[in-house]
């Protein structure tokens, strides 16, 4: 290879990461300006056209699911990031408990992009957002403000055969720290009942992680596996008869080995992928 | 009326039941959030059972300030010593 050749290769993947920085800013931009927009007009129409809440509210589901899939759409063609999703026709299914791993901003925007209708818990912060307050004001979604009665809000979801998503973890993961799920999606588990439908999501090389700012961008463009697992049983965990919060440790325990597993085999895969292309 | 070594004992064992948490581990000094991972639902499910074994109403506000396990053992001390409300 000449010394000039050696000279370009990195300046063409600086150029690239330069232009990734300006595509990841250009498509939060109009996240953020297309939330506000919708925010005042299309979801409030589509919520109150129609006497019936709950068909207000899956109005503004389906619709905001169109516009997640937009949004990836855009994030895709501008060369931020690139994905594949296996096993979607298993979230067809409604009334389905959707629990996923966590590890970027935009683990959401994916799950409610394949899932047509679906509620979310919100923390507090985003209520407050300016961006997003009016979007997930409209969408119905709930609050984890309410502390113990948001176990019994959940479950009330399920019961009433809507589908409900959740992160276990509570927040982003932290690179390399072990996987730490709260208890919260056990307990809301066995209160309905209901069984539990995993998805993990992995990013290579990671990116939009906790405490990651969006313009530090990774040396190549993000690639996203999102795997939709089989269903886990709830029974198992209830047979026992054991009290509801040793069952919710035991469901808590399970759960955070599927997690690690399956994250373990799909970043396996992943390597040796890049391994063979390489 | 129960020595407080006895409710201490009798709480190591609801902790173990309930949580499964190692009794070697629960300690007077021990934070029931910090260090034996006692969420505030579960806090929901100890109460309703020192209810049972008590016979008394306890009013959340009696566990509000709880926050060790010596904390607690006090707070079921003090209700203890008063008669069982009438239904």
């Amino acid at each position: 290879m000449s010394e000039s050749a050696a000279a370009r290769e990195p300046l063409g993947r600086r150029m690239n990461r330069v232009w990734r920085i300006f595509g990841t800013g250009l498509s939060f931009a109009c996240f953020g300006i297309g939330a506000v927009l919708m925010g005042f007009t299309v979801w409030p129409v589509l919520r109150l056209t129609t006497t019936n809440p709950r068909r207000g509210i899956a109005r503004v589901q389906r619709a905001v699911s169109g516009s997640m899939r937009v949004f990836l759409w855009l994030m895709k063609s501008v060369g931020v990031i690139s994905y594949e999703v296996h096993g979607v026709e298993k979230l067809r299914e409604r009334g389905q408990f959707v629990v996923a791993n966590h590890p970027t901003l935009i683990d959401v925007v994916f799950l409610v992009s394949l899932m047509p209708e679906v509620d979310c818990i919100v923390k507090q912060a985003l209520w407050r957002n300016v961006f997003l307050r009016w979007p997930v004001f409209w969408a119905g979604y709930i609050s984890n403000a309410s502390g113990e009665g948001l176990v019994a809000a959940c479950a009330a979801a399920l019961n009433q055969g809507r589908s409900l998503m959740v992160f276990p973890e509570g927040t982003r993961t932290r690179p390399g720290q072990p996987l730490t799920l709260q208890r919260g999606t056990a307990q809301i588990a066995l209160a309905a009942p209901a069984d539990l439908r995993p998805v993990t999501i992995t990013c290579n090389p990671i990116t939009l992680f906790k405490g990651n700012p969006w313009y530090r961008v990774p040396p190549r463009k993000a690639h996203f596996v999102i795997s939709v697992g089989d269903s886990i049983p709830i029974d198992a965990f209830l047979a026992a008869g054991e009290p509801l919060p040793l069952a919710a440790r035991h469901l808590t325990q399970a759960l955070t080995r599927w997690f690690e597993a399956a994250c373990a085999q799909q970043h396996g895969i992943l390597r040796r992928e890049t391994l063979s292309k390489s | 009326m129960q020595s407080t070594q006895e409710i201490f004992e009798q709480l190591r064992g609801v902790l173990q039941d309930l949580f499964e948490i190692d009794p070697a581990h629960v300690t007077l000094e021990a934070h029931l959030y910090n260090d034996l991972e006692i969420d505030s639902i579960d806090t929901i499910d100890l109460i309703l059972r020192l209810k049972e074994i008590t016979g008394r109403k306890i009013q959340p506000d009696q566990f509000r300030h709880v926050r060790t396990v010596g904390d607690a053992v006090n707070a079921i001390e003090t209700l203890l010593q008063h008669k069982p409300a009438a239904a």
